[in-house]
């Protein structure tokens, strides 16, 4: 798993390469614990190359956003696969996350 | 085709990755379609995973008996634990409004949905289910 970030105006836009799960879940949480330190306000965080994530993979990405949340963060995820989509879906993720398709930098509000 | 395979594992982590790959190609192999690959092999990761971390706590004297059999229809995966066991009518729904942010619990529902049956026998530590190609 590599995580590649990159700043457009004031959108931090964070490319996930690789499973989300039990392994590399850690690596996850840390990459964000600076991004949450920095308190970045918008950050898109790109799935397009992420083609597994598991319930640990979840509870990462549920604790980054809580933690975003206490200074007003927004966190978008963008380019879910279909199967990946599905497993937000059924764990009714799909209803706390910001799910958005492509063009998620242009549209951020 | 029938195939059976019986194994017995520690509770590492990288041997979680192992028997889930392993599963993978033979379910590859097999020409089951690479959805139902994938709601497998979540499945498995999970309820392995829980035999580990939460039935036998990692111990290094306690091991995890897995057994797969697949046929032309179906899979049939067991996975055993050797912990206290569990009762799943005490794992909170993770999908209500209150539980939504909490950042465990969703690993057995997530098994619940994927595969087509479910069954927690020997008090919760036996975990047999099955999925149809």
């Amino acid at each position: 798993m590599q995580i590649d970030m990159r700043e457009e105006a004031d959108i931090t836009v964070c490319r996930i390469k690789g499973d989300v799960d039990i392994n590399s879940s850690p690596n996850v949480r840390k990459f964000f614990e600076n991004i949450i330190k920095e308190k970045k306000k918008k950050v898109v965080v790109d799935f397009s190359e992420v083609n597994y994530v598991d319930s640990s993979g979840l509870a990462t990405l549920v604790e980054i956003l809580k933690k975003m949340r206490v200074y007003g963060g927004k966190l978008k995820m963008a380019n879910l696969s279909e199967r990946v989509l599905g497993l937000f879906e059924i764990t009714k993720l799909d209803k706390l996350f910001d799910i958005v398709n492509g063009e998620a930098v242009k549209n951020f509000e | 085709m029938l195939v059976k395979i019986r194994s017995e594992i520690g509770n590492e982590k990288h041997l979680l990755k192992g028997e889930s790959a392993r599963l993978v190609e033979l379910l590859g192999e097999h020409g089951v379609d690479e959805n139902t690959i994938f709601d497998i092999r979540i499945s498995f990761e999970e309820v392995l995973r829980n035999a580990m971390l939460h039935g036998n706590k990692e111990s290094k004297h306690k091991k995890v008996k897995i057994e797969t059999e697949i046929t032309d229809e179906c899979v049939t995966i067991s996975v055993e634990d050797e912990g206290e066991g569990f009762d799943i009518r005490k794992i909170p729904d993770p999908t209500c409004e209150e539980n939504l942010l909490k950042e465990g619990g969703r690993g057995v529902f997530l098994v619940q949905n994927l595969m087509d049956e479910v069954e927690y026998l020997n008090g919760g530590r036996k975990v047999v289910m099955k999925k149809a190609f």
